[in-house]
């Protein structure tokens, strides 16, 4: 037994892939000690980018350091009016026929392009003209928003906040060089991966949503092997009719196309009544078919061996001789299988989820439903939000390949074919 | 030899789906004169019949009040949603009520002429209802509750209203609707199809038509599995001085049949599709952050108008929906500006913005009630703490201490549902769920099929669902009257299949006196008394209450090929319906090709 797992940890791909299967399972199991916050609960409005929010009205309300940025008033322009917007900017003065050529996208001539700009744009003239290259009613519209946006950026003047109302109102200055320092911030959350449509935490769901994967795949995975195994047993060893009749019905399931079979239960079933175990539990017992038949092959050949037949006319019972004679030579094959089987099931109930016809979606996510969710609310599409869904595709594929990895290096290990 | 014969199989059967789904040849449609819609056409179409039912062809047969695609087929009226008001099309000049509201003429314009070159008369009108009634088609079960006959007097149309018990017309707002919501036939081709099916009533609304002879500005050019198109009638009457005074720009229209509103989607962005009706989850992205050509009617939030409003039904078939306290105090907790952020990505004006009633947020139907008669009713929702202490001071407490709420000892526990894969509405359904949690009552949000769901909803009793989900009209010549009507009205109370309002069969003798007498009034402060009226009943009483507001057609255009489409404020009072619904034809005239 030692030697086994020693051999096994020996082979390069299984412990790559035990690696990372654990990294991901640790994850899971260590996250929640750290962040306290309930995956499903909504903390922005929609989609928010990835990054560290801080509140602004706390940060109002903390003390103030004063920092001399020599680059800060060139970020400052840069941030309000990037390049691609001054471009904009002069190509509609072009095509109004105004004089550009003193003009350009760099920070030195910004002040010219202002004064030009102010001057000449006009919301009214714009739409009645149509001048070439900015006749369409989006065009028209960018530079309407680009016009509120120099409008309102004006970064030469100091900046007041006022709190309260009527004479009690305290008012605040703030200078272009004031800073917070951002850990005094009362108020400022940090979501690495973003927000999802529901404005929930997309790393905090998407830690949740793992381990109810990895516990469905386990479920539908056990389920699948121990329910493989049982039919391949008996059917291998009684043989006999009890073995066309197992037979039969694997044959059956066979033919039957279990992913149609699944949509078709899944559906029939309706979303109040599929649960996690109940999705785990049919994934389960529609894919036992392939392990029962490699079991019952496997079994076949053992069954005339010396040993077996020492065993029978020892007068051992049925269950010791399948349990000590033949289990243990095709253990190393259903460990094998064991690990496949949880793969599919994850990515089964990933498919179905993604179909719409997951686990109930109000008390709990899984991978499946958030990329479902993510592609009703447009992540790929109109919303833009990669954060939604990349992260999901990648912890899938990562279960996955270590999985797959752990099951190729087993089998490097045990199959005396593929041994170096 | 055996790899030949596999390789001409092969090659057979690749041919023969090619012939199958291939059936019309398609034909050249230069993108430069065509103008793509998306949103509107799913699966092939089935024929052309303007008289027909189930004919599947989204671009031409839309017959609603609120805007009919007048595209081949043409209306006596179009409705234009922005101001509430009938333009005439068929019509000439407007239609003419007498006194006592039994008896509508209109005349004919001289100008209009069929695809055949006859011009359109008073029979053609008279012919589209008389066969309608012979032949019992959708027209005809919608309005012979509300119209007695029409007839030809001296060239002009003449439309009698049906008369109730009391010898006052049924409903003079539903006539109304007949103007814009029904498609006028010609006279001969219609007895001529009459007559080829031995007048067989289910074989005249079946078949196809290809052939029919049509008013509208464009008539079909080909269709198959993957695309329907239609070519302009350069002929089309509308070019007289009397009516649009030049053709429609684009030469041809056309739809691709796309698989679902995500290929859709892909089709809009990469500019195959200019104008396109489907919802577009944070649509302002298109353009602020993929920087594509892409506009909607208004610049920002909510982007279009919105003239209906998804609601959520209370069913009083279930005791405890009864309590009125009940009834509010969901309502009241609900969070709607995380609704309309989350579900609509703000494609909703809020209740803050417009607080609630039975009116649309137009301008034309707010200014029907007394704002502030109101005021004290409304919610503006997230309002836990009220909803609360309304509940305690109505003795619904938690008495076992297991943090929900009872009702005569029994654990208080609703089902909210809505169809499965309706995205905002389950995700509305979900946050309905929350202000249950929040406040000590259950409630359970679950999805049924659309096949489970519409059985139930429509139902005459149930008692499975407490809270479902449906909208109330929307814009149309009976609005706002049609909505009050569809919130309250007891009439559909216990009836099956009950598509048309009062879903949760809650009844107010008050109430139905009102929404008798609105359509027979006139006075404009006696409405707005009766309207006030009807708005402080549904706020104190709660039968239902909205979630949103939405646009009833979503109108986004794709600035690539074409521009000059209909946007706020641009003084054409052009409504943002797809270029083809109801008065938003008018659009197709304006069109620019940009290069």
């Amino acid at each position: 037994m030692k030697n086994t797992l020693r051999n096994v940890f020996h082979s390069p791909r299984f412990l790559v892939g035990f690696i990372i299967f654990m990294i991901i399972l640790l994850t899971v199991l260590i996250y929640p000690w750290f962040v306290h916050r309930d995956p499903l609960q909504g903390l922005g409005k929609g989609f928010l980018e990835p990054g560290t929010y801080l509140s602004v009205y706390d940060a109002n309300d903390t003390d103030t350091y004063r920092v001399e940025l020599p680059e800060a008033a060139a970020n400052r322009l840069e941030a309000s009016l990037p390049t691609e917007d001054r471009q904009m900017m002069i190509d509609y003065l072009k095509a109004m026929g105004v004089d550009v050529s003193g003009l350009d996208t760099s920070n030195e001539k910004m002040e010219d392009l202002l004064v030009a700009w102010n001057a000449n744009y006009d919301e009214a003239d714009a739409k009645k003209n149509k001048y070439e290259g900015f006749a369409t009613q989006a065009k028209r519209n960018a530079l309407r928003r680009l016009d509120n946006k120099i409008k309102s950026s004006n970064s030469n003047v100091t900046m007041s906040v006022v709190k309260g109302e009527g004479d009690d109102a305290t008012v605040k200055t703030v200078n272009g060089n004031d800073f917070v320092k951002v850990d005094e911030v009362a108020n400022s959350v940090n979501l690495p991966l973003g927000t999802d449509n529901f404005g929930r935490d997309t790393l905090t769901e998407l830690v949740e949503a793992t381990g109810i994967s990895l516990l469905i795949g386990l479920i539908a995975g056990s389920i699948a092997t121990l329910l493989g195994l049982l039919v391949g047993l008996l059917a291998g060893y009684v043989g006999g009719v009890l073995d066309d009749i197992l037979m039969f019905i694997a044959n059956i399931f066979t033919v039957i196309p279990g992913f149609v079979l699944l949509i078709l239960i899944y559906s029939a079933l309706g979303a109040e009544s599929r649960g996690i175990v109940t999705c785990a539990v049919i994934i389960g017992i529609t894919s036992w078919v392939w392990t029962a038949r490699s079991v019952r092959s496997q079994v076949i050949s053992l069954r005339n061996r010396d040993h077996v037949n020492l065993s029978k006319l020892s007068g051992h019972s049925l269950f010791r001789i399948v349990t000590t004679d033949i289990l243990p030579y095709i253990a190393s094959y259903v460990v094998m299988a064991f690990i496949l089987q949880v793969s599919s099931g994850i990515l089964a109930e990933a498919q179905l989820s993604m179909l719409g016809l997951g686990p109930n979606p109000n008390e709990l996510p899984t991978l499946g439903l958030m990329m479902n969710w993510a592609k009703l609310f447009g992540a790929y599409t109109s919303s833009n939000a990669w954060w939604a869904y990349f992260p999901v595709i990648m912890v899938i594929a990562l279960i996955s390949f270590s999985l797959n990895l752990m099951n190729t290096g087993l089998d490097q290990v045990f199959n005396p074919t593929l041994r170096d | 030899m055996k790899k030949l014969l596999s390789l001409v199989l092969a090659l057979a059967l690749v041919l023969s789906m090619v012939a199958i789904a291939g059936a019309e040849e398609a034909k050249d449609l230069p993108r430069e004169e065509t103008l793509y819609f998306g949103g509107q056409q799913w699966d092939p179409i089935v024929g052309y019949n303007p008289l027909g039912d189930n004919m599947n062809n989204g671009l031409i047969l839309s017959a609603a009040p609120r805007g009919t695609r007048t595209v081949m087929f043409e209306t006596l009226y179009m409705y234009n949603a922005l101001d509430g008001k009938l333009y005439p099309l068929l019509a000439d000049g407007d239609y003419v009520w007498n006194d006592d509201l039994t008896e509508l003429t209109l005349k004919i314009k001289p100008a209009a002429k069929w695809s055949d070159g006859t011009p359109v008369t008073a029979d053609d009108v008279v012919a589209t209802w008389d066969i309608s009634t012979k032949i019992q088609n959708g027209t005809y079960t919608g309005y012979s509750p509300y119209i007695e006959s029409i007839e030809n007097k001296d060239g002009d149309v003449l439309i009698k209203a049906k008369l109730n018990d009391e010898g006052k017309p049924a409903n003079p707002l539903q006539v109304l609707d007949f103007l814009t919501g029904v498609y006028i036939v010609q006279k001969e081709w219609a007895e001529a199809l009459c007559a080829k099916h031995n007048d067989d009533a289910t074989a005249i609304r079946t078949d196809p038509t290809p052939d029919a002879v049509y008013s509208g500005p464009y008539g079909p050019y080909f269709a198959n599995d993957q695309l329907v198109a239609f070519v302009r009638n350069d002929n089309y009457w509308g070019q007289d001085a009397s009516m649009w005074g030049k053709l429609p720009a684009p030469k041809y229209m056309a739809h691709t049949i796309y698989k679902d509103n995500d290929a859709t989607l892909v089709a809009f962005q990469a500019g195959q599709i200019d104008v396109d009706q489907q919802f577009i989850a944070n649509v302002q992205k298109l353009w602020e952050e993929q920087g594509l050509p892409v506009a909607t009617y208004i610049d920002e939030a909510p982007y279009g108008i919105c003239v209906t409003m998804p609601t959520a039904w209370y069913n009083m078939d279930i005791p405890v929906m009864q309590v009125k306290e009940l009834r509010k105090a969901i309502a009241m907790a609900v969070d709607y500006d995380n609704i309309i952020e989350n579900a609509m990505t703000n494609q909703s004006p809020s209740f803050a913005d417009v607080p609630r009633s039975v009116m649309n947020p137009t301008d034309g139907e707010q200014a029907l009630f007394d704002h502030d008669a109101v005021k004290d009713l409304q919610w503006v929702g997230k309002d836990v703490e009220g909803a609360k202490k309304l509940l305690d001071e109505a003795g619904i407490v938690d008495n076992d201490g297991d943090g929900w709420r009872e009702y005569n000892g029994e654990k208080i526990s609703l089902k909210a549902c809505c169809p499965d894969g309706w995205t905002d509405w389950q995700a509305a359904m979900n946050m309905v769920a929350e202000a249950g949690k929040a406040i000590g009552v259950e409630i359970i949000a679950t999805f049924p099929t659309w096949d489970q769901y519409q059985t139930v909803f429509t139902k005459g009793s149930q008692t499975e669902y407490e809270i479902f989900m449906w909208s109330p009209p929307g814009a149309e010549p009976a609005a706002p009257w049609a909505r009050v009507r569809a919130l309250m009205s007891s009439e559909f109370v216990g009836v099956d299949n009950n598509w048309s309002g009062n879903f949760g069969h809650y009844k107010n003798d008050r109430i139905d006196e009102i929404i008798k007498q609105i359509p027979l009034t006139t006075d404009e402060a006696e409405l707005k008394a009766l309207y006030t009226e009807a708005t402080k009943i549904y706020l104190e009483e709660v039968p239902s209450f909205s979630l949103m507001y939405r646009p009833e057609v979503f109108h986004a255009v794709n600035e690539t090929v074409w521009t000059g489409y209909p946007e706020k404020d641009d003084g054409n009072n052009i409504p943002p319906m797809d270029c083809t619904d109801g008065y938003g034809i008018a659009a197709l005239y304006n069109l620019e090709l940009v290069k």
